[in-house]
């Protein structure tokens, strides 16, 4: 039942632990994922706007990923 | 537009399991893998309830209580919002799913994700038999993969296989925009919970609890959205599975999928859904 590899319901407060197990190894930037794996719920709580999580993230992403693709992007957003 | 979504009615569900493997067999899940658990809530393991057995002509106070659960299909998906390929995704009528040629195995979605829906494929992934199982092409090593409320089936006219599988008839799925379906209507008149609420993902399975509903009242493999042309008040009667039409329903004026009336659970027919 603890697996982490399968689906469970997570406390909040044990949540972030498990995200990091999770990432633990992965070959991009832990860190980042874990940062806005955090700020996601907060988009999805009404915490933070679309806009702001993608302007936030935008450019460690480029730098990590080599592109941002997600569909938070702005209308107009300036992917320079 | 339609918006699917799913209600599990926890009064009903006996903890068998079956959705959880037929959804194994049916999207070709590798060894070691689920998509789809039944939780429980009792006991220290999966299969031990709390309390005790009956003593000195007592009642005993054993208990245990199923959660089933997979991706919820969030409205806000954070696992969505996190992807920064893209390769997660919400499709037009609302299903979140993986396509796994653009995966490139980050697992940030796997972090965002309050549920713990997701899985990932350290390994090559194995198959039992070898040449896999059900309707799904098996997922390369090194991609995220998760349910997808049986899209393949879905785009077929089809309800997802842990639904037309749960013999307890605990689960119902269909269209959360159509104020019509059995899911807007289980929704709407029995007391349902979204789990993690707190988290504002808004979760499109609906838990149901506190009072059993009439369950899955539907009469093949089909989605509701087709039974309207295979219901035994129309001209396809001779669709229906011949269990179906025992009652004297020819005057009730309502469908095989109304919450009141004849919606009485039922097994469906046997060998009615081919391959699942
Ligand atoms: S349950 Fe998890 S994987 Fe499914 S849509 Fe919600 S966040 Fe994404
Ligand atoms: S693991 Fe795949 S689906 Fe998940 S965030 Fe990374 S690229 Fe997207």
């Amino acid at each position: 039942m603890n697996d982490p590899q399968q689906p469970r319901l997570t406390p909040i407060d044990e949540w972030e632990d498990e995200a990091a197990a999770m990432l633990d190894g992965v070959e991009y930037d832990t860190d980042l994922g874990l940062r806005m794996a955090r700020d996601a719920i907060r988009v999805s709580n009404g915490e933070l706007s679309d806009a702001e999580f993608h302007e936030k993230y935008h450019e460690e992403l480029l730098a990590e990923f080599g592109e941002d693709e997600r569909p938070t992007k702005p209308e107009g957003f300036d992917d320079d | 537009m339609t918006n699917y979504g799913l209600v599990i009615d926890q009064e009903r569900c006996i903890g068998c399991q079956a959705c959880a493997v037929s959804c194994k067999q049916e999207n070709n899940v590798p060894m070691g893998q689920f998509w789809n658990r039944v939780l429980t809530e009792g006991g220290d393991k999966i299969d031990t309830p709390s309390g005790g057995y009956p003593e000195d002509g007592g009642s005993g106070s054993l208990d245990m209580e199923y959660q089933p659960t997979a991706c919820q299909h969030c409205e806000n998906a954070p696992c969505v919002k996190v992807c920064p390929v893209n390769a997660t995704y919400t499709r037009d009528d609302g299903i979140v799913e993986i396509d796994y040629d653009k995966c490139i195995g980050c697992r940030y979605c796997m972090a965002a994700c309050p549920y713990n829906a997701r899985v990932f494929n350290w390994d090559e992934p194995e198959q039992m038999p070898e040449e896999g199982t059900g309707d799904v092409a098996a997922r390369p090593q090194g991609v995220v993969e998760k349910c997808t409320f049986c899209s393949h089936r879905v785009d077929e006219g089809l309800d997802p296989a842990c639904v037309v599988n749960c013999p307890a008839d605990a689960r119902i799925f269909g269209d959360l925009d159509d104020e019509g379906s059995t899911v807007s209507k289980y929704i709407n008149e029995y007391e349902t919970d979204q789990l993690l609420e707190d988290r504002g993902t808004n979760p499109k399975t609906h838990y149901l609890s506190g009072e059993m509903s009439p369950g899955r009242p539907q009469t093949s493999d089909k989605m509701e959205s087709e039974l309207d042309d295979v219901s035994p008040w129309s001209d396809g009667a001779e669709d229906v599975p011949s269990d179906a039409d025992g009652s004297d329903s020819s005057d009730s004026g309502g469908s095989p999928h109304s919450i009141e009336g004849d919606a009485a659970p039922h097994v469906p027919a046997v060998g009615s859904g081919g391959d699942d």
